[in-house]
């Protein structure tokens, strides 16, 4: 049975990994570089939002988002675990970034990250109120939507696995913000939602900036990428236009 | 953090002419309560080199114990030690059980497994089928089995005796490469072709609703194209690589260039909070390993170069910082480096974790 193969041409014919001692140090730093951005994004989403749960208009809406809370926490652990088998000291890990910390709203970051987490950038600008924070749970939601679409077919399956679960738990939290629109729309706030669109929108796309191609094609022989970002930012824009649709936001 | 503990081995006993199952007993701490499908990583120092190995545990969950198989690999240091030397009353050490391949159980559930084992991976999948078989009695279990000849089938025996056990519910298909067996079907490699076979005569695969693969890489591949051809989606699909083809972790090799300083250690000053502590460290060595050596609380969460946590400022000598996914070009000019990912350069190195 032990016909050679290398893990390279392995992971380049859709092989899957299925812990840490089998994994090549390039591809290790790769991996773990993508379980911390999800990590780091959803403890600093959750953290976000935890500000937010006071601002609800009603008790519903602050259920929903102290739902949203739990569960991005509950969902940064079930990645979190991950890290841990790779030696990362999760408890520490959990703690040593200031996870509610935000940049000035009008900050020109880009998709640079700040110094001290993996969280996406776009993490780092601060929400302004309710209406705000539900249209960013919206934006960010089908964007963050795209990219567990891309993590459930990663080659470490222990990541797909945990992803899988997660996934719905995500695509719960967009429908949240879909319906708490409605009812903002009900109330007359479509012109604030409509202005916190445009300073989202412009701000979560980064997410999806370009690649180097070289790059890219590595991470796609590891079996740890497969659509491009361009693909997955045309989906994610198809998506958040529709959804403007529904809520007859897009005049 | 994941950590060691102790285990006393209580048992060694041989399954095939080069593979023993090792009984162990926790000795001294630690979480050792399995999930089927479970692995232990091993540690030990051979010449000073400290290797770390993971065996499946081959018991069921409700065996009450705690078993690895290792099957000995040509040149591999540990699986040869493990099966020439190890003795009842050795010392083991081990993490806590880990891995995911593995499928929560539901003894309401009437659900048909099907698992695929190539030579030593039956380790996991026995542990898996043992333990499925009877925690769900409804539900059934294919076992399809690839081993070079008869005399290379481990755990042989409990198989047939488990085989009269689960009568009806359990199905063990050896398929071997290079001793004849009265089907033609069950001679040769399980690739995807001998799958379809399979799935055309022995195993219906429409009824399947989760699929085990223990291998080599070229059969993991081979059954899992047969199996998504016939419809299973990635979910239901477990894999677990096991670790015959892994290069070991061996510690870094000294690149020897013309810059660097002639002395095989470097004189290490560290920083943090506030106060500075002197040591001797090995050029082969992370600056946050020798640190945490020299018992500093050195400040770490990924040790992998990516989350940054454990940068610190190189202020005199050179490291080398073989990755870096976190710190900006203007940091690093500024002398950060993740100290993670930084081997001593020069025979004196100082840095501070506190700027």
């Amino acid at each position: 049975m032990a016909e050679d193969m290398s893990i390279e041409s392995y992971l380049s014919q859709g092989g899957k990994l299925s812990n840490p001692t089998n994994v090549p140090p390039r591809y290790r730093a790769e991996l773990m570089k993508m379980m911390a951005t999800f990590v780091d994004s959803e403890l600093a989403g959750a953290a976000g939002f935890a500000d937010v749960i006071n601002a609800g208009p009603g008790i519903k809406e602050r259920i929903a988002a102290a739902k949203i809370v739990l569960e991005k926490t509950d969902n940064a652990d079930a990645v979190l675990r991950l890290l841990g088998e790779f030696g990362a000291d999760t408890a520490r890990y959990a703690t040593s970034h200031p996870w509610t910390s935000r940049l000035p709203r009008d900050s020109e970051i880009g998709s640079r990250r700040s110094e001290h987490d993996m969280r996406l950038s776009v993490l780092n600008y601060p929400l302004d109120g309710w209406v705000d924070a539900v249209t960013m749970n919206l934006c960010m939601g089908l964007a963050v939507g795209q990219q567990l679409g891309e993590l459930q077919q990663v080659s470490y399956q222990p990541l797909a696995d945990a992803i899988r679960r997660v996934a719905p738990i995500e695509t719960r939290h967009v429908e949240l913000a879909e319906e708490g629109l409605a009812r903002l729309v009900e109330q007359g706030q479509s012109d604030a939602i409509k202005a916190s669109v445009a300073y989202w929108r412009p701000r979560v796309e980064p997410m999806f900036g370009d690649v180097p191609q070289e790059r890219f094609e590595q991470l796609r022989n590891w079996g740890l990428r497969h659509r491009s970002n361009g693909e997955l930012g045309a989906s994610w824009n198809a998506q958040l236009d529709k959804s403007l649709d529904r809520l007859d936001l897009t005049a | 953090m994941a950590r060691f503990h102790p285990l006393t081995v209580t048992d060694v006993r041989k399954t095939i002419r080069d593979a023993v199952v090792v009984s162990l007993q926790p000795a001294d701490g630690g979480d050792f309560d399995f999930t089927q499908g479970q692995y232990l990583t091993f540690r030990r120092e051979f010449d000073g080199t400290e290797l770390r190995r993971s065996y499946s545990i081959c018991a069921a969950r409700s065996d009450g114990l705690l078993q690895v198989g290792i099957k000995k690999v040509d040149g591999g240091a540990f699986s040869t030690w493990a099966n020439e030397d190890l003795q009842p009353g050795d010392t083991l050490e081990a993490m806590e059980p880990m891995g995911s391949f593995f499928t929560p159980l539901d003894p309401t559930q009437a659900r048909n497994y099907l698992g695929f084992a190539g030579g030593s991976g039956i380790t996991p999948v026995l542990s898996i089928l043992k333990t499925t078989l009877r925690a769900e009695p409804r539900s059934t279990f294919t076992l399809v089995y690839a081993n070079r000849g008869v005399n290379t089938i481990m755990f042989r025996e409990e198989l047939e005796d488990l085989k009269n056990e689960y009568m009806g519910r359990l199905t063990v298909i050896h398929v071997l490469e290079s001793d004849a067996q009265d089907i033609d079907l069950f001679t040769g490699r399980v690739d995807a072709e001998k799958c379809a076979a399979l799935f055309r005569h022995w195993i219906d695969i429409t009824t399947i609703d989760t699929a085990f693969i223990c291998g080599p890489e070229p059969m993991m591949l081979g059954i899992a194209a047969a199996l998504r051809e016939h419809g299973l989606d990635d979910a239901q699909i477990k894999f677990e690589l096991f670790a015959s083809a892994q290069p070991g972790r061996l510690k870094r090799k000294a690149t020897a260039t013309g810059d660097t300083g002639s002395a095989k250690t470097t004189e290490a000053s560290v920083t943090l909070d506030g106060s500075a502590r002197s040591f001797t460290m090995d050029k082969d060595q992370t600056v946050l390993d020798a640190a945490l050596e020299n018992a500093i609380d050195a400040p770490y969460a990924c040790k992998a170069g990516v989350c940054s946590t454990c940068r610190c400022k190189v202020l005199e000598g050179e490291v080398e910082m073989v990755a870096n996914h976190a710190l900006e070009d203007y940091e690093v000019q500024r002398g950060y480096v993740l100290s993670c990912q930084s081997f001593p350069v020069t025979d004196r190195v100082v840095v501070d974790f506190d700027q």
